[in-house]
């Protein structure tokens, strides 16, 4: 069985992780939600988060929490791969993002300006992008002059695996080379009361990207890679055991596989929702992006299995399975600079 | 595994498939007295209005696709309830006649998943897709990826839409004098028409039982992200030349094109300008039809009817005439267009084009079955 893409760069930001860091190496804050009430005093969102820091003052000025955290990842995991614009044909390199409603602050914002302002309702038209699922994917594709296919998928927990089926058919297909295909959410106000009053756990945030190529073009043009992806399904109406078997077979491995890499997904992800908050969206991102880092840092095996699966409250489910690579004479055990906040 | 087309229906104001390309043949015009809307109102006089044996004009859009779904699986043989069948459904107005007519509906009549399973109750999945007046060659460029990524056994991809009131109102506001008939690549062209229609193709990965009427080979989308109306060749011409890459033939083998062709100031020069630069610089350059000025700009539809004639002149050795043309614009000179009566032509490879308002583009490539 060939695998379906490559992961040849990728990059986290989190309230635990910044870069390819490993997990635990920054820190939580609720900085940047100013002075409005929270409805517990800790937030599990990316301390000391400055959007213009990173990036400048010039462009970001109407930038969200989403837009800035999706730019920035998209910009460090396409460092990472060494994959310089331009080598490859800015119209083969594409976007692919998920999401679960965009920017939830963005848009109620928007929404409530039209029902304050005094007519004719004079909201600011600069702000509009924002309410829109595709800004972030729009936004990073306009800042590194990325003019392949450009998607947006919404599909909360699930989007992860989302963005891998829908990326791994892009590149099937030839439709684009490269693609940055990662997960985004952003911690807010607005975001930390709509889980609070839905009785979901504490809202976290957080991006992560990652470079997806064929492998065999990868390896051609020298990259080094970290995963390959070797088999993904998605969705709905079904029992995630479901997922996995069909991912498991679709991948040529041993059926008794499915157990064990099943259970290690489960702790994984329990482990990181009390450490990282329900980052809903960028959850499956956060898991891949920690699994990545063990990679890179040499704590896993060259060939290590790892199952990725996902459920959404409403039904939907999913599965993937992934075959860590180590990188020969690469990053082992030593850190890439941390980007601080 | 080559990509094939076992079954095709339409539905335009000249009838079924069989009977439009007849008439197609004979030169004749479909265009009749607009029905159902103020015309005083909307500077639209005229129209191209399906035969009303469907009964009634509410869910008109959805009435027809049924019948055209039908008849494509009648005649592709293909079994449904045994395989993987997902239909697609491109449209550029949805039901939002349905809407205008006030009366009470369901907010999902305004998709047609219903319309679809009341012919392909056992299809695996419906998808309504609204790409403005090419969304039937991204329902065909989805088909493909489904049936060769192995996803589907069979995708039918079809395409349909009636009229409504606010289109109507917007092609008048558009033109100074109302149009009377559609007339592609004319010098003297006035503008566009809309025309009721749909049409439904079976698209599989290896043939049933049915001779395949065409080998669909490749389909190339692009998006302006330019004018919201205007066309922009740059844009047209990335769909063409990726249509011409994956289909691995080149330009000099496409014998005709099914052009876009809506009558209209700016797309006929620039789909002119696309034919003589991508495919007539380096010789004759294909034949040139186009449908329009007999059936109306039936939009959804619009590029899988043009399938359909391309496939009737594959196996006719046929091309129609462009009803409507007399004498061709400026930019068109040196092009290949068929006027006046049918020209015999062994039809190898055919191009099909569909452009839509917002700048969204579809060129199809299809060949001869062997």
């Amino acid at each position: 069985v060939s695998p379906q893409a490559a992961v040849t760069g990728w990059s986290v930001l989190s309230p635990a992780s910044h870069g390819t860091a490993a997990h635990g190496t920054a820190a939580h804050g609720t900085a940047g939600h100013g002075e409005e009430p929270l409805p517990r005093p800790a937030g599990h969102s990316i301390g000391d988060f400055d959007i213009r820091r990173r990036l400048g003052r010039k462009g970001t000025g109407f930038f969200d929490r989403a837009t800035g955290l999706g730019v920035i990842a998209c910009g460090q995991a396409i460092e990472d791969s060494g994959i310089s614009v331009g080598n490859v044909p800015s119209d083969r390199i594409g976007v692919v993002l998920g999401t679960t409603v965009g920017s939830l602050k963005s848009t109620m914002e928007f929404s409530a300006e039209t029902l304050i302002q005094d007519r004719p309702y004079l909201v600011n038209p600069g702000l509009f992008p924002n309410t829109v699922l595709n800004c972030v994917a729009g936004q990073a594709a306009i800042w590194y002059g990325l003019k392949g296919v450009n998607a947006t998928v919404a599909g909360g927990p699930l989007a992860m695996l989302n963005v891998l089926r829908y990326a791994t058919r892009v590149l099937a297909r030839g439709y684009a080379d490269v693609l940055l295909a990662g997960v985004v959410e952003e911690f807010t106000a607005h975001a930390a009361w709509a889980a609070h009053l839905s009785g979901h756990p504490p809202a976290g945030e957080g991006a992560a990207v990652f470079v997806l190529e064929r492998p065999e073009a990868a390896r051609a043009a020298g990259r080094g890679v970290d995963a390959e992806l070797l088999a993904v399904t998605t969705g709905f109406g079904r029992d995630v055991n479901g997922c996995v078997r069909e991912v498991i077979a679709k991948a040529g491995l041993d059926s008794a596989e499915a157990g064990p890499l099943a259970r290690a997904a489960a702790e994984r992800q329990e482990l990181l929702k009390l450490e990282s908050g329900d980052c809903q969206a960028a959850s499956g991102g956060l898991e891949l992006a920690a699994l990545l880092a063990r990679q890179r840092d040499g704590q896993a095996a060259d060939g290590a299995l790892s199952l990725l699966t996902a459920r959404t409250r409403e039904g939907g489910c999913g599965a993937a399975v992934l075959r860590g690579c180590s990188r020969a004479g690469g990053y082992h055990g030593q850190r890439r600079a941390d980007v601080p906040g | 595994v080559p990509v094939v087309i076992t079954g095709s229906a339409v539905l335009t104001c000249l009838g079924n498939g069989e009977s439009t390309f007849a008439a197609l043949l004979r030169g004749v015009t479909g265009v009749g007295p607009l029905r159902g809307a103020d015309a005083s109102k909307l500077s639209v006089t005229h129209g191209y209005h399906v035969d009303d044996r469907l009964g009634g004009e509410r869910f008109l859009a959805s009435r027809m696709l049924t019948s055209c779904l039908r008849e494509a699986i009648t005649q592709s043989a293909l079994d449904v309830a045994s395989r993987r069948v997902v239909v697609i459904v491109g449209t550029g107005l949805r039901e939002l006649g349905a809407v205008e007519s006030g009366l009470p509906m369901a907010v999902q009549q305004l998709h047609f998943g219903s319309a679809a399973r009341a012919a392909v109750p056992a299809a695996a999945e419906v998808l309504t897709i609204s790409n403005a007046c090419s969304a039937g060659g991204h329902a065909l460029a989805l088909a493909q990826d489904l049936v060769e990524s192995g996803a589907a056994d069979a995708v039918i991809a079809a395409g349909t839409d009636s009229m409504t009131t606010s289109m109507l109102a917007m092609i008048g506001r558009v033109t100074d004098v109302p149009t009377e008939q559609v007339r592609p690549f004319d010098a003297d062209r006035t503008g566009v028409l809309l025309g009721e229609g749909a049409a439904a193709v079976v698209i599989e990965s290896e043939p049933g039982s049915a001779r395949p009427l065409a080998r669909l080979l490749s389909t190339g989308l692009s998006c302006d992200a330019g004018h919201e109306t205007a066309p922009d060749p740059a844009g047209i011409r990335r769909a063409a030349l990726d249509a011409l890459d994956r289909s691995g033939r080149g330009a000099a083998e496409v014998d005709l094109v099914v052009a876009h062709g809506t009558g209209t100031a700016l797309n006929d020069p620039v789909e002119a300008g696309l034919i003589g630069d991508v495919l007539a610089s380096g010789g004759p350059g294909p034949l040139i039809t186009a449908v329009k000025g007999a059936v109306g700009h039936t939009s959804g539809g619009s590029a899988l009817l043009n399938v359909d004639v391309a496939m009737r002149c594959m196996a006719a050795g046929m091309v129609p005439p462009i009803v409507g043309l007399r004498r061709p614009l400026d930019e068109g000179a040196g092009l290949r267009f068929v006027t006046g009566r049918p020209e015999p032509a062994a039809v190898r490879v055919a191009q099909v084009n569909a452009f839509g308002f917002g700048g969204v583009n579809s060129v199809t490539v299809l060949g001869a079955p062997r």
